[in-house]
């Protein structure tokens, strides 16, 4: 499949898991459709379109909690920011995603914490 | 203020980062983890989970600052840049 018609699959697949989320594209078209392109060149090499923001390690069962749409398993966090790491996704309130920098983990946790 | 930055090359967050440096002539080193062999990765990982605890990019060593993900604010802060530093 060319790169394009791989990128408007996952997009059409993407919309449909992160709906029922709370989340949509981030509204930044320019940035969706990098990051997209990043993920299916990661599709070709390992098979799965990761995050292109987030590291794989040996650990297989931690590089399945950053296949996107991680959401899921990064809920608290993302919540907390409006938006997932690599800002593909944002929370469907949100119209200006410049306005959601991206907050370590570890600081949020130490908030609720 | 020595500055290093651990990026990935697919991560637009890591090329902002180092724009900002650049931009604002500001010499830093870089490692793009996805870049390198498995062994080196190994290494570079078990560093940034020591110091950020996650395998998030990018994590930015300013002196001994660390500031994980692009936060420009952050950066000029540390770098004691003025205000509208160009981000």
């Amino acid at each position: 499949m060319k790169p394009g018609s791989r990128k408007k699959a996952l997009r059409y697949f993407f919309q449909r898991v992160v709906d029922p989320l709370g989340y949509k594209f981030t509204p930044d078209e320019e940035m969706a459709d990098f990051l997209l392109e990043q993920e299916v060149i990661l599709e070709q090499k390992h098979g799965i379109p990761f995050c292109p923001c987030q590291g794989l390690t040996k650990n297989r069962e931690e590089n399945m909690k950053i296949v996107c749409p991680c959401i899921p398993f990064h809920r608290e966090h993302f919540d907390a920011m409006k938006r997932c790491w690599c800002g593909l996704f944002v929370h469907k309130d949100v119209t200006n995603p410049d306005e959601l920098p991206q907050i370590p983990v570890s600081q949020i946790m130490r908030k609720e914490g | 203020m020595k500055v290093f930055i651990y990026a990935l090359s697919t991560c637009p967050w890591c090329r902002k980062a180092k724009q900002f440096f650049k931009t604002n002539n500001i010499p830093f080193d870089f490692v793009d983890y996805d870049l390198q062999s498995a062994a080196e990765q190994e290494k570079i990982m078990e560093k940034m989970l020591k110091i950020s605890g996650a395998g998030s990019f990018p994590v930015v060593l300013i002196g001994n600052q660390v500031v994980v993900g692009y936060n420009p604010e952050k950066y000029s802060e540390i770098l004691g840049l003025k205000k509208g530093a160009i981000a």
